[in-house]
């Protein structure tokens, strides 16, 4: 479904602020995949993520989605195939706008918007519905702009405007990292649940190593812009939390290492 | 009830670009200042296409279209070359300018007698006043606008619309092409931007290049006023607050006026009105928000009423329109009300309102007694003086008064029921007032004139009866304007000797330079038609005709004593006089349209005199007899006040001696009261920057004498003087300054006494005095002119008297200790300083460290043995400024500094300290001291 090749990217080329955020990434996500990513700050998980919705284009390397070559489309070509989800509650919905409009826009994803009056009685029937199965009490609010929710009811619609309109591809970026334990568990839920229902390929960027491990069949873990580590589905059932913030912490250590010496523990590693 | 109601549709009609501007500031967040530019265009391209012939909806259609097209291309410029909005609005805007020039030809379209859509619904009218039939019809228009803009904004693209602008990472990631959607808001702003300008200029009865400025501030304005009174997430009220805004803002001017307001305090009033409502509102916007829903419409404006800020604007309209109503039962006199308005406040319409008011006091018409005269200034703005003649028509004037072509235009265009009589218009017929002087509207009559270009040239023609290239300056975008200079060049194919050069300045900044560019074309005269832009910048003209001594003809006799040669013009008092006398006429029962039009009938000529002295022009007899006014101040005779400025450097001690000098001399020669002359001392404090200010302040102030004391003084003094009469003094060398080649051989305006140093002679006294010395220490500083001059001629004598001259130069005087150091290092049996200002000034250091080493320290400013100097071998400054102010006697009684040579001055002068010669054990020989004109002890 995804497929990454040798993935580069610089930002602010030349400048002092010259950040090499992919430094060659390689990933083949098959079809239904849920694969969870892990790394340290800055190691690229966002940009990767940012590279396959478009946000904007690589360097180097080449990105192919559902058989599409998408590298050098911009983000709006590739939203028919992609939706994703922010870390920061306030960046995936328009807050000035109600959360009807929000809904609708966001299930007008991938489809053309034309002068016509879309948002009728039954469309907002369907989205009472929807956003009833989020366990929000977002039923009767549908006319309230998203500014006056909280940050797990805009978590929860984001998620559901993501999948409202069914996409290939999710991508989630620490988008429970900001929330309270409740809501977070909530909004976890709704995840696995939407995924199940839809078998959305997915790739969702996680700080907890309990939700890498319980989440999804693959996990992969980045490290200075580059792939690092790939655990497969049985690998992870084997795994604990502790054993895996071990791997952490070792990849940690072997920052201070040359890159050859890199390159030979990722050759063990694989 | 006209005034409101006037302001009402007035509101209606800039709603629709209030509604444009909220779609870029609101929706968008694209702070979009095209809509200055695109106003125009709309009124431009509609104004067009009407005159040609066009349907009015047509018209209109053209106009959006236009507005589309300019913000289309801002958009574009945004987005795909990355420019700044605000600045992509302000390149587009200011192409406008242009473009919108070209689209009308000229600067102002009259729609008068063409078929609008406004005579289109007059025509349907069931018998209602007017204006109130045009609200009626307004008021259906504007609801089906804010029906369809605002179900626009809840389609799907609507939709989009609005999430782009609320968040454009999130549309992007939601598939809208955020820059196509942006081009798409920018586009359908400016649409409706120019549309709103296209029903202005059809409402208004005419287009005009101006119409747009300060478009974005009164729809900002509008938008803050509206979301103030109307408080709500919904798009419909959202735009319902953007048109009540507009409606609101129109009261406030109706408002003011309708108090006696100034309208001059109009924009600060709309500054203070829209800060305080942009305080309060945000105030209010930290309460959480309401609940609210489209249903609840009724509810939320209930809501709306009991936030406080809007009950405090409800309660000001319930106050404006109860004082309306006392006024109305109170106000119904059985005077004589006569409503004059003008439309800025220039010289020559003020004259016109002050003569005609004093006018028709003397024929009878006293205000407040037998009659009321409304006085009203529009300053500038078209929308205000629809106002105000909407204002008349309340108050119910019996007859109204234009002064001025645009302030005719409004006012013929909209009232055919009272008479008109205009004044100081200078081609009625152009703004369709009439075909003749008999033939024109029935309601109106006036007084008007272009200017008398035939009058104008046929004196031009008495002073240069050859060949003459004229050169003529005007802003092309003023139509009365380009009147006039159309008429100007059709006068002058009577001259076929002369020949036109043109230039045009849009605004006083680009006048000097225009006005060069045609000195530079060799141009013999100016002759400048009345223009303000060109006018208000009257002094660049001079000042540009001033090098070639070209004269200047003008057509305002008011400008005769800034430096024109001659003014003919009419006499606007005339125009003021003639124009009441017509009112009076109507007033006792003439119909108007018996009434021709008439051209003034008074004619000023002005000759400035001096102005022809000075560039050495002789006024010829019959012009002179022709002349109403004439400038004639002879020149200052000998018996009155002059003044000379005595301009020194610093006050270090050779100057002040020098100046002591100067003052000495002229005091006791009796010449200062001979000629009455003051003196006044400048000191530039040793500062480059502070001279040159001081010296042309000397050269604005016009003193009649300069001396300068000291190089840098008279460096500065001659770059920025050229004219006054300069002797300078205290300059070792003038012929390095590039003041003077040889002493005949100088600039005209100066001469001087140049004082070498007799460095020469100081080597002279060290070979006497130690005979057995070799090496000769000195530190310069190469930047000084003086000190460089100094240091050749220092060579020279050293080899002379047999000695080596051992040299470190200097930058600054954070230097000098360094410098001394190293040449003592080297080892000095002599240390001299000749005149170097930079090392002078650590003086005192460098002498210590010198009696330290008992090393002789040799200097030529006879005081510097009181500052550390050991013998000092100079020239005496205060003679030397009293030879300075000999100088400056001849110049005084008459001579022209140019056949004074400058002379040669050197008084030498030997010093020496006898303490310090004793404590580094230096004897002296008594040949030698009895020579020494100073000693310290
Ligand atoms: N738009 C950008 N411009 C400049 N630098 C950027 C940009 N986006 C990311 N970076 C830099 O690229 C590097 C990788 O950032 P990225 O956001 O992908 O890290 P991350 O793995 O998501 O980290 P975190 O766990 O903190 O979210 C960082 O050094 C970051 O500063
Ligand atoms: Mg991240």
């Amino acid at each position: 479904m995804i497929k990454i090749h040798n993935l580069h990217k610089k930002f602010n080329p030349g400048t002092v602020n010259e950040v090499y955020a992919l430094q060659g990434v390689d990933l083949d996500v098959r079809d239904g995949d849920f694969v969870t990513i892990i790394g340290t700050n800055g190691s690229g998980k966002s940009t990767l993520l940012n590279a396959v919705a478009g946000a904007f284009l690589p360097d180097e390397g080449s990105i192919v989605i559902d058989n599409r070559e998408v590298t050098r489309k911009p983000d709006y070509a590739r939203a028919a195939r992609i939706a994703r989800v922010f870390q920061n509650p306030f960046a995936g919905t328009a807050p000035a706008m109600s959360v009807a409009e929000n809904l609708h826009i966001a299930s007008l994803r991938g489809c053309k918007s034309y002068p016509k009056k879309g948002l009728n009685a039954t469309r907002m029937q369907f989205y009472r519905e929807k956003v009833a199965v989020l366990e929000m009490q977002l039923e009767d609010r549908l006319g309230d702009t998203i500014g006056t929710l909280s940050g797990g009811q805009r978590q929860a619609l984001s998620l559901l405007m993501a999948v409202i309109n069914p996409p290939k591809v999710l991508l989630l970026d620490e988008h429970t990292a900001a929330l309270d334990p409740k809501s977070a568990a909530q909004v976890i839920k709704l995840t696995k649940m939407f995924i199940e229902q839809g078998k959305l390929t997915t790739l969702m960027v996680t700080h907890s190593m309990q939700q890498a491990l319980e989440l999804g069949n693959r996990t992969i873990m980045m490290n200075k812009g580059q792939i690092i580590d790939d655990i497969s589905l049985t690998e992870k059932k084997q795994l604990t939390v502790d054993e895996l913030l071990n791997k952490f912490m070792q990849i940690r250590k072997q920052e201070q290492l040359t890159p050859e010496l890199l390159a030979e523990l990722k050759q063990m590693y694989a | 009830m006209e005034l409101w109601i006037g302001a009402l549709n007035l509101g209606f009609l800039y709603a629709l670009m209030a509604m444009g501007i909220y779609i870029t500031f609101r929706i968008h967040d694209f702070a979009d200042i095209t809509v200055d530019g695109s106003f125009t265009s709309g009124a431009a391209v509609a104004a067009v296409i009407i005159i040609a012939g066009g349907n009015p909806l047509i018209a209109l259609l053209g106009a959006f279209g236009v507005g589309l097209l300019a913000g289309a291309t801002t958009a574009l410029i945004h987005t795909k070359l990355n420019i700044n909005s605000l600045l992509a609005g302000i390149l587009v805007m200011t192409g406008l300018y242009s473009v919108n020039l070209h689209i009308m030809g000229r600067s102002n379209i009259p729609l008068l007698s063409e078929v609008t859509v406004f005579t289109q619904i007059a025509k349907f009218n069931p018998g209602l006043p007017q204006e109130i039939w045009y609200t009626i019809v307004l008021t259906g228009f504007i609801v089906i606008g804010w029906w369809l803009v605002s179900l626009f904004f809840k389609t799907d693209l609507g939709i989009a619309m609005r999430v782009t602008g609320n968040n454009p990472m999130m549309a992007g990631a939601v598939g809208r092409n955020v820059k196509m959607l942006t081009l798409l808001g920018v586009a359908l702003a400016n649409g409706l931007v120019a549309l709103s300008g296209g029903l202005v200029a059809q409402y208004q009865g005419f287009a005009d290049i101006g119409m747009g400025i300060g478009t974005v501030v009164i729809g900002l304005a509008s938008v803050i006023i509206g979301e103030s009174i109307i408080k709500s997430r919904s798009v419909y009220l959202r735009f319902l607050s953007v048109i009540i805004g507009s409606v609101v803002f129109r009261f406030m001017i109706a408002f003011a006026l309708y108090i006696g307001m100034n309208p001059i305090d109009l924009k600060l009033l709309t500054a203070i009105f829209v800060l305080l409502t942009l305080i309060i509102s945000k105030a209010v916007a930290k309460r959480p928000a309401k609940r609210e829903s489209p249903r609840k419409i009724l509810n939320s404006l209930r809501k709306a009423i009991f936030n406080r800020w809007s009950a405090a604007v409800v309660f000001i309209l319930i106050l404006i329109l109860g004082g309306f109503l006392l006024f109305k039962s109170g106000g119904s006199h059985q005077k004589i009300k006569i409503g004059l308005v003008q439309f800025t406040d220039n010289g020559l319409l003020d004259v016109t309102r002050d003569s005609f008011l004093e006018e028709m006091h003397r024929i009878g018409y006293i205000n407040d007694k037998n009659c009321r005269i409304y006085v009203e200034n529009a300053h500038g703005e078209i929308p205000v003086l629809n106002t105000i003649i909407d204002k008349f028509i309340r108050d119910d004037v019996g007859l109204i008064l234009t002064i001025s072509t645009s302030a005719t235009q409004a006012a013929i265009n909209k009232v055919k029921d009272r008479p008109i009589v205009f004044a100081t218009v200078a081609n009625p017929f152009i703004v369709g007032a009439g075909e003749s002087d008999s033939v024109h509207l029935a309601n109106v009559t006036g007084v008007y004139g272009g200017v008398p270009m035939d009058r104008t040239l046929a004196i031009v023609n008495r002073f240069f009866p050859d060949r003459l290239r004229i050169g003529c300056l005007w802003d092309p975008s003023q139509a009365n304007v380009v009147f006039n200079v159309d008429n100007l060049r059709q006068e002058l194919r009577n001259y076929p000797q002369y020949h036109f050069e043109g230039a045009h300045a849009s605004n006083s900044a680009e006048v000097y330079q225009a006005a060069l560019s045609l000195v530079n074309k060799n141009i013999g005269a100016f002759v400048l038609p009345p223009d303000n832009i060109i006018y208000s910048a009257f002094d660049a003209i001079v000042k540009a005709a001033d090098n070639r001594n070209i004269p200047i003809f003008i057509s305002d006799v008011e400008r005769l004593k800034d430096g024109a040669l001659l003014a003919l013009g009419y006499d606007y008092t005339s125009s003021g006089i003639q124009a009441a006398q017509m009112v009076a006429r109507i007033l006792k029962g003439t119909n108007p349209a018996q009434i021709p039009f008439e051209k003034y009938t008074k004619l000023t000529i002005g000759v400035n005199l001096n102005v022809a002295r000075k560039i050495g022009i002789e006024v010829p007899q019959a012009v002179l007899e022709q002349a109403t006014l004439v400038i004639d101040e002879k020149p200052v005779t000998r018996g009155e006040p002059k003044r000379l400025a005595l301009f020194q450097f610093s006050d270090h001690s050779m100057m002040e001696e020098c100046a002591k000098g100067v003052l000495d001399e002229l005091k006791t020669s009796g010449v200062l009261e001979k000629y009455n002359i003051t003196i006044e001392r400048k000191n530039a404090q040793n500062e480059f920057t502070l001279g040159q200010s001081i010296a042309q302040d000397i050269v604005r102030r016009k003193y009649d004498f300069i001396i300068s004391l000291s190089t840098p003084a008279l460096q500065i003094m001659a770059q920025a003087n050229k004219k006054i009469p300069h002797v300078f003094g205290a300059v070792t060398d003038p012929y390095r300054m590039g003041v003077a080649d040889s002493p005949e051989k100088h600039l005209p305006q100066l001469t001087g006494v140049a004082t070498f140093q007799p460095v020469e002679e100081g080597f002279k006294v060290m070979r006497e005095i130690l005979p057995r010395a070799k090496r000769v220490g000195m530190v310069w500083n190469p930047s000084e002119a003086c000190s460089e001059a100094c240091t050749i001629i220092a060579r020279e004598a050293a080899r002379k008297y047999g000695f080596e001259l051992v040299e470190a130069t200097v930058t600054g005087t954070s230097e000098v200790m360094d410098a001394l150091n190293s040449v003592l290092d080297r080892g000095v049996d002599i240390f001299l300083t000749s005149g170097d200002n930079t090392v002078l000034i650590a003086i005192e250091s460098v002498g210590e460290v010198l009696k330290k080493r008992k090393i002789p320290y040799f200097g030529n400013t006879p005081s510097d043995i009181y500052r550390g100097g050991l013998i000092a071998v100079g020239a005496d400054y205060y003679d030397v400024g009293r030879e300075v102010a000999r100088v400056m006697q001849k110049v005084i009684a008459g001579a022209d500094p140019k056949n004074i040579p400058i002379q040669d001055c050197v008084p030498i002068q030997i010093g020496v300290n006898l303490a310090l010669a004793e404590e580094i054990g230096l004897e002296l020989p008594e040949s030698f001291l009895k020579r020494v004109a100073r000693v310290r002890r």
